[in-house]
């Protein structure tokens, strides 16, 4: 199974049990940085409703099967329900949902839909801005090498700077975007 | 040639490369680099699994499949090491 068609049965899963969601992590990324390949398929899930998570898993048990035990994700998303794709147990399913953090949840309010021949469908992901500050957020030495990779292709003047100061103030990461802005090599 | 001259020339040259994957992303739509992610995926996937077929002597794809989610997993595990040095998140 190719990876685009592994996203378009977890997209359409939500959209048939009408879950909101957003991809994330590597697709995320690979919008505003530099793309590069990934072995899961990452999607964030509001779970406002009844058995939000159970219904899409339910609905995608033909393709994918998914753990009995969710896993706790405390410093990233919250709550991850892990499963292996059916016939292709190299790549992977990940349904994280979406908690109660007011950066997280603001990220997930202004989600931007666009459309992918690919997938066939149109997809609802993050502003380039929320994958910025949750790469400065998040910190890792690969987080921060993407924060710059997002700075240098969307250039400073097409982002909105101040919304990516205010989150950075609330977090306390101006000096990671600092220094991210600061590896950008002159030339560029 | 010193070692500072060999440092300084390796730095131009990462800079080159950085500078020329940058603005090859800079012509493509957020659309056409999601695109971008899916064929890398797949082209990696494919070569991964060619690898373990050659390097296991195994011919049989289901078993190399196997083979190739454990050393994922494992990759995973590397990855997940590294915990976020998250900031903020009781602000």
């Amino acid at each position: 199974m190719k990876v685009e068609t592994l996203a378009g049965e977890v997209v359409k899963a939500c959209v048939a049990e009408n879950v909101d969601y957003m991809i994330a992590s590597a697709f995320a990324y690979g919008m505003y940085g530099i793309p590069r390949s990934t072995k899961d398929v990452d999607i964030v899930l509001s779970v406002k409703g009844e058995n939000v998570i159970l219904r899409v898993i339910e609905r995608l048990s033909g393709q994918v099967e998914f753990g009995d035990q969710v896993q706790f994700d405390t410093l990233t998303w919250g709550k991850r329900h892990v499963g292996k794709v059916i016939g292709n147990p190299q790549l992977q399913v990940e349904l994280f949902e979406l908690f109660d953090d007011p950066f997280v949840l603001a990220q997930f309010e202004r989600k931007v839909l666009l459309y992918s021949p690919q997938v066939g469908a149109e997809i609802w992901a993050p502003t380039a801005e929320d994958v910025l500050v949750q790469k400065l957020r998040w910190g890792r030495a690969k987080d921060l090498d993407d924060a710059r990779d997002i700075i240098a292709i969307q250039e400073i003047k097409n982002l909105e700077m101040d919304y990516v100061h205010h989150w950075c103030g609330i977090h306390k990461s101006e000096e990671r975007l600092r220094e991210a802005i600061n590896r950008i090599p002159k030339d560029l | 040639m010193t070692e500072e001259q060999r440092q300084a020339d390796l730095i131009k040259l990462q800079d080159a490369i950085y500078i020329d994957k940058v603005r090859r992303a800079r012509t493509l739509t957020p659309e056409e680099r999601l695109a971008d992610v899916f064929e890398l995926t797949n082209g990696v996937l494919e070569r991964m699994l060619d690898g373990v077929m050659w390097q296991k002597k195994i011919d049989d794809i289901d078993e190399a499949k196997l083979v190739l989610s454990h050393q994922i997993q494992r990759l995973r595990l590397v990855r997940d090491y590294e915990r976020p040095k998250l900031t903020g998140l009781h602000s």
